[in-house]
């Protein structure tokens, strides 16, 4: 089931690649985490300082996928992977993008949160 | 149409996978095309066998795109690529995806025409409509018209039109708001015709993700997050 971690492939350069991507994507989802947590408590105590700071660091992600996809398809590229190490790869580069559409998503409910504590109308 | 990006491989087959990966990604351009103009249609026109029928459709753009899906993931494994070739490769699979959202964004208007139909009263809005829909069709099918070229060279035309698409939407959005407003009675009628502007305004975000990916594709480089102004410098570049 770990495919990550399952150092049975001959070339150990493959499992380090796999090693760096899995390190990298359990951050990327961390931080997305994060950011719709924050995202949600910025709304909900109307704090537009937070809701600043997600969107700061709106950026971190985008910087993560790009820096994921890279990884990937230079792996496949480079390393020609078959059967489940290939679809490994290929998913992970979905992953990211659902990721990276969350964090967006978290980005809006920011934006929201600046947008209704800023305008007060009468 | 221009074969000479895909046709240059020594192995005839490997051309003639490629060639149909190419043909099956504009059929189901063609599909969602078809089930946008459907699903305005159905709405503006209160047709509901209409709307039922894009609901049925959407299974064909399902299926198009895991039979899509599971064709590259068996290309990439096979002939195993290198440049060009995977990249375009990946960048269909994420294309099809692009398409399945748009697919799911045209069902969801159908969904609601089939709501407002059962429910009095036509809407002032559909000509806005019409026209905001007519804006994200055309940058959808520039886009598969690039793909289909596999050219960029005007691209930067496409992804500009998205600033008038979310410029349409904010304006149809602040005549809802004031309809809203002016009598409370408007509130649910004008949050019905809310969604179905948002579902418009994500069909152009995404259109323009595919003309994103599009870039990737041609020149390898990843330029999704940056705004229009440095896209259109980094394409002159």
């Amino acid at each position: 089931m770990d495919n990550f971690h399952s150092e049975h492939h001959i070339s150990s350069r493959f499992d380090k690649d796999l090693e760096s991507i899995h390190t990298k994507i359990i951050a990327m989802g961390g931080l997305v985490e994060q950011q719709l947590s924050l995202a949600i408590k910025a709304f909900t105590t109307c704090n537009i300082e937070m809701a600043e700071q997600v969107l700061r660091q709106d950026n971190l992600i985008d910087e993560y996928e790009s820096i994921i996809d890279t990884e990937c398809v230079n792996t496949i590229a480079l390393r020609q992977p078959t059967g489940s190490d290939l679809s490994l790869l290929i998913d992970i580069i979905k992953v990211t993008s659902e990721l990276e559409g969350i964090a967006a998503k978290a980005e809006g409910i920011a934006d929201i949160t600046i947008q209704l504590n800023q305008a007060r109308p009468v | 149409m221009d074969n000479s990006k895909i046709a240059h491989h020594i192995s005839e087959n490997f051309n003639k996978e490629l060639e149909d990966i190419r043909n099956k990604v504009l059929a189901m351009g063609g599909l969602v095309e078809e089930q946008i103009e459907l699903a305005i249609k159905a709405l503006t026109t209160g047709d509901m066998e209409l709307a039922e029928s894009v609901i049925k459709q959407d299974n064909d753009v399902d299926y198009f795109e895991m039979e899509i899906d599971a064709e590259c993931t068996q290309i990439i494994a096979l002939r195993q690529p290198a440049a060009f070739d995977l990249r375009l490769l990946l960048t269909v699979l994420r294309i099809i995806n692009e398409l399945e959202r748009i697919g799911d964004l045209a069902e969801r208007i159908a969904k609601m025409a089939i709501y407002l139909s059962s429910k009095e009263g036509k809407s002032d809005h559909y000509l806005e409509l019409q026209h905001m829909a007519g804006l994200v069709k055309e940058m959808l099918n520039g886009a598969l018209d690039s793909f289909a070229r596999m050219s960029v060279d005007d691209i930067t035309e496409i992804t500009g039109s998205d600033a008038q698409v979310d410029y349409e939407y904010a304006s149809i959005i602040r005549q809802l708001i004031t309809q809203m407003m002016e009598d409370p009675r408007n509130i649910t009628r004008s949050m019905d015709m809310l969604w179905t502007v948002r579902a418009l305004e994500r069909i152009g975000d995404h259109s323009r993700y595919i003309c994103e990916h599009l870039i990737y594709m041609v020149k390898g480089e990843d330029v999704r997050h940056l705004t229009q102004a440095e896209l259109e410098e980094k394409m002159k570049s």
